[in-house]
């Protein structure tokens, strides 16, 4: 089987536990004001083009996004998006299975969207449970309630994205409503499936103490979750907008006390622990 | 918790001149100097020591833990520091184990009969220095004993009228006695790189016997803490080879060996004494057991991730294996130990050495004297030529008359072997002579070797001739091809490319057992690169793996930096394949961007040592910060980084080698 991913990274540290491999899918139904992947958008391959890495050789004059195997030797020009097998994305995982064994990492799969793609996210999470891996993926939770019982047996954790509390805020931030989301992540909860709560803090946008409520609720309710993650926005996607030719949003930045002054309010609410992504 | 006094110690360390030299010393040794012009007497320096000794004043201050100062101030006009009217050769472990248990007049009781027994002219004369040292050494403590009384301080007055004359006979006097040789030796007599051997092994008893007697944990931990500072009053802070301090125990890297089969609770107590000195020295080497009990293997990722490449660990089981693979038997082997970052030590019953063999420019030398085809009988040739190189300094070692003789006045002291065979164990006597054969530049070597065979042998992209003239060119002309070369998966990235530089390796590892050497002697391989960049980039012309004449090779076991793209489990995976099971030294020195977890160490370097990996040093590198430090070096005299195979401060560092640390690959 075969599905588009754009990235495999070895030792990531921040994906779940211990050391793991991340499998970056490519594609995704929400289309985050912030998104920090916006190559991972959409489903189809694109070309990444960094100007100030360009030598000017011209070797990529003919180069379409169907050449996959091109190689710019600057690495000024990147195909993104890659169709893989099963089999291939596991084998370069299992390179670290020593790793994973030392530290109780494993596989996270990522995105983009992993369930936009659920036949093959559910088969190579099966493929890594067969060889005794640890599996969690990183979702928005957009998805049929089918895909999530389809995929729940072979995830060990789920990496759950919550961004904004307020459904038309949600819609508005993101192009869709978070009501499905929500019914999905009980759903998780209910059939005794772990989660942390991943939650994105962009200033201006979800900043706001009606939304720090909405994560201590939710989190209170769940009888399954592990922690509560925020992530401050970072500008580190920029660059990659400029890359694939579209127009970047532009938000604040916190400082570090702002970042420790939320994290401090959340965990006020909650008996769930609040940390930094 | 860190004490006062410790406080006051750091803070003097770093008030400390880097132009001033051990004033003392150098004045009395600029007299003695003519006093002594033209003496030919076998007992010259012996007697040039025991006048120094008897001249240097014995400064204690209120916050000293020990005894043992060395007064410091700018050379005077015209004076050209240090004067090596005294100087020795250092690099070594001294045997503290023994000269603890019996003191110098107990060492000196060994020389005379054994010189008694030989009864040659020179025996006799070795022992009659010994003994003129020893007893210069006794006055000089009597001395410092009756100051240190004088100043109130009772239990370092009691120790110093005993050590380390007579034996050590408690946790104390030990260490007193530690510090009082090892600063005569650095100081003094003067040299660098004195080693503390297997530190945790001989202290236990004397730290088992002071939890007896009532003291407590903490405060042993702190005394420890104490000792480690002092390392650092001796050495400066200005960087080896850069800009050096004008004293010979300069930038002097000192190292504490602990672990091994059997960590032990004082090990435990050196690793807490480590973080809470945590200062450029001394250094800890640990000698790690993959399987160690846990509670050990945790405390030393813990102490890594805060004293970062201020500790290394070696893979223990690995090199055992090695060296009993190699014909020494087990007792001695499970005794090895380093004396410096990357210097492998056989038990201090050894004289080691270290030659570095110029791989980079043998190739380059290769390619313009032959034309090849294929990689075999290149590697054939190199290995060839690498055999070479190693034999005529073997040779040289083996069958000359060192010229560090005459001088070797307090060392032949501190190793068992001379006082068995009553001479200066750099003859090359010793039980065993210890020769570190390096291969530095392993990746840049493992790298050009891909290329040739890729675009030349196989695909024949440009005739051999071509291809050298390429190089002779240093790629100007090229600049698209380099960039197709700089491209290529070299050697980092786990994948089939690794095993160019696994070729190169065993091709070395072979030369190195085509050796003749005599029995006594071991040549001991590594790979390792130490100052690659500030003596030998100059050197070597460009290389097929896109390097461009006069450009640093690759670090010691490591990738070219930037070659590794593809993350650090990847890196580790590919120099797991290196032959490291031939080897029992040479240093990989990873680089991070953040801070790292102890766990996340452990599970990394354990699991890098099961796969065969040797060794492993890590270095924290905020870019940000270290761009700060050039800016703005008054901020940052803390601010250490790991160099070759030891720590360095950074703001010491010249310019093109701060930008190099800077743009070294960091995870």
């Amino acid at each position: 089987m075969n599905g588009t991913i754009f990235n495999i990274q070895r030792f990531c540290t921040n994906d779940g536990p211990g050391i793991r491999t991340t499998v970056f899918f490519k594609g995704c139904p929400l289309s985050c004001l912030w998104c920090h992947n916006p190559e991972s958008q959409r489903g189809e391959r694109e070309i990444l083009f960094y100007k100030e890495k360009c030598s000017g050789c011209g070797r990529c004059k003919e180069m379409t996004v169907e050449d996959t195997d091109f190689l710019c030797y600057n690495d000024a020009k990147r195909i993104c998006g890659k169709s893989v097998t099963v089999t291939e994305v596991l084998e370069e995982v299992l390179k670290d299975r020593l790793f994973y064994e030392n530290s109780g990492g494993g596989l996270t799969l990522s995105g983009g969207e992993p369930l936009a793609q659920p036949a093959f996210a559910a088969a190579l999470l099966k493929g890594a449970k067969e060889a005794g891996l640890h599996t969690a993926i990183e979702t928005c939770g957009f998805t049929s309630e089918r895909v999530i019982r389809e995929i729940a047996p072979v995830v060990d954790l789920f990496l759950f994205d919550f961004k904004e509390t307020n459904p038309t805020l949600h819609k508005q931030f993101t192009g869709v409503d978070n009501a499905r989301i929500l019914e999905n992540l009980r759903l998780l909860d209910s059939i005794n499936k772990e989660s942390i709560l991943r939650c994105p803090i962009i200033p201006g946008c979800n900043d706001r103490p009606e939304h720090y409520e909405g994560i201590c609720r939710l989190a209170n309710e769940l009888r399954h979750l592990r922690q509560i993650e925020i992530e401050p926005y970072h500008s580190l996607g920029e660059g990659k907008y400029a890359a694939l030719g579209k127009p970047a949003a532009h938000f604040d930045r916190f400082t570090d006390e702002q970042v420790q002054e939320i994290i401090q309010t959340i965990q006020n609410g909650t008996a769930a622990p609040v940390k930094k992504a | 918790m860190v004490s006062g006094n410790l406080k006051q110690l750091r803070e003097l360390v770093f008030a400390s001149d880097n132009n001033a030299c051990f004033i003392e010393r150098e004045r009395c040794l600029a007299r003695l100097e003519k006093e002594f012009a033209g003496d030919t007497a076998p007992d010259k320096h012996a007697r040039i020591l025991s006048t120094l000794l008897s001249e240097v004043s014995t400064p204690v201050l209120d916050c000293d833990y020990f005894g043992g100062r060395v007064v410091e101030a700018l050379p005077d006009e015209g004076m050209t520091a240090p004067n090596l009217l005294l100087m020795s050769k250092g690099h070594m472990n001294p045997d503290y184990e023994g000269i603890l248990r019996v003191g110098l007049f107990g060492v000196l009781e060994k020389i005379q009969k054994n010189a008694a027994k030989k009864a040659t002219p020179e025996a006799l004369q070795f022992a009659r220095n010994a003994e003129i040292v020893v007893n210069a050494v006794k006055k000089y403590t009597d001395r410092y004993a009756k100051e240190a009384k004088r100043c109130g301080k009772t239990e370092m007055a009691r120790a110093l009228s005993v050590v380390p004359c007579g034996p050590a006979y408690d946790f104390y006097s030990a260490l007193q006695s530690i510090w009082i040789i090892h600063m005569i030796a650095s100081c003094y007599v003067g040299s660098r790189d004195y080693a503390f051997h297997l530190f945790d092994r001989y202290m236990l008893p004397y730290y088992e016997q002071a939890l007896r007697e009532g003291r407590s944990e903490a405060e042993l931990t702190e005394l420890l803490a104490g000792f480690f500072m002092k390392t650092n009053e001796i050495c400066g802070r200005a960087a080896h080879n850069y800009k050096q301090k004008p004293v010979r125990s300069q930038s002097s890297k000192q190292y504490v060996n602990i672990g091994g089969e059997r960590p032990n609770a004082f090990s435990h107590t050196v690793l807490n004494a480590a973080v809470m000195n945590k200062m450029a020295q001394p250094q800890i080497t640990v000698r790690l057991k993959p399987d160690a009990d846990t509670a050990f293997t945790d405390h030393v990722f813990a102490a890594m991730s805060v004293l970062k490449e201020r500790l290394h660990i070696y893979n223990y089981d690995l090199i055992l294996s090695m060296l009993q693979r190699r014909g020494i038997p087990e007792k001695t082997a499970k005794r090895f130990c380093f004396s410096a970052c990357c210097s492998f030590d056989l038990d201090y019953y050894t004289y080691r050495r270290e030659f570095f063999v110029p791989g980079p420019q043998l190739l380059v030398k290769l390619l313009h004297e032959k034309e090849y085809h294929d990689t075999d009988t290149l590697l054939r040739d190199l290995s060839e030529a690498m055999r070479r190189e190693m034999q005529g300094y073997a040779d040289e070692r083996q069958n000359g008359v060192p010229s560090m003789r005459p001088m070797f006045v307090f060392d032949n002291l501190l190793l068992p072997a001379a006082a068995d065979l009553c001479e200066a164990p750099c003859d090359g006597n010793a039980p065993h002579s210890v020769i570190n054969m390096f291969c530095p530049g392993i990746a840049t070597l493992g790298d050009s070797l891909m290329v040739l065979d890729k675009l030349i042998f196989t695909e024949k992209r440009y005739t051999f001739a071509e291809f050298v003239q390429i190089l002779d060119q240093n790629y100007v002309g090229h600049e698209a091809l380099r960039a197709e070369i700089l491209a290529m998966d070299r050697f980092g990235n786990d994948t089939e490319n690794d095993r160019y530089a696994v070729l190169v390796g065993n091709a070395f590892l072979d030369a190195v057992d085509r050796l003749a050497l005599k029995k006594n002697f071991h040549a001991i391989p590594g790979f390792y690169s130490l100052e690659r960049d500030n003596v030998w980039r100059e050197e070597v012309a460009a290389t097929p793996d896109g390097r461009l004449a006069g450009t640093p090779f690759s670090e010691n076991q490591s990738p070219t930096y930037g070659a590794d793209k593809s993350g650090i489990t990847a890196l580790l995976c590919s120099l797991a394949k290196l032959p490291f099971a031939r080897t029992a030294t040479g240093g990989l020195n990873l680089t991070f961007a953040h801070d790292v977890s102890p766990d996340t160490l452990k599970a990394l370097l354990l699991s890098y040592f099961k796969m065969g990996g040797l060794h492993a040093s890590i270095c924290i590198v905020n870019k940000d910060t270290l761009r700060d430090a050039m800016v703005h070096p008054e901020k940052y005299k803390t601010l250490t980084v790991r160099m070759y195979g030891f720590s360095e401060y950074f703001i010491s560092l010249p310019e093109w080698q701060q930008l190099a640390i800077i743009n070294r690959t960091a995870y």
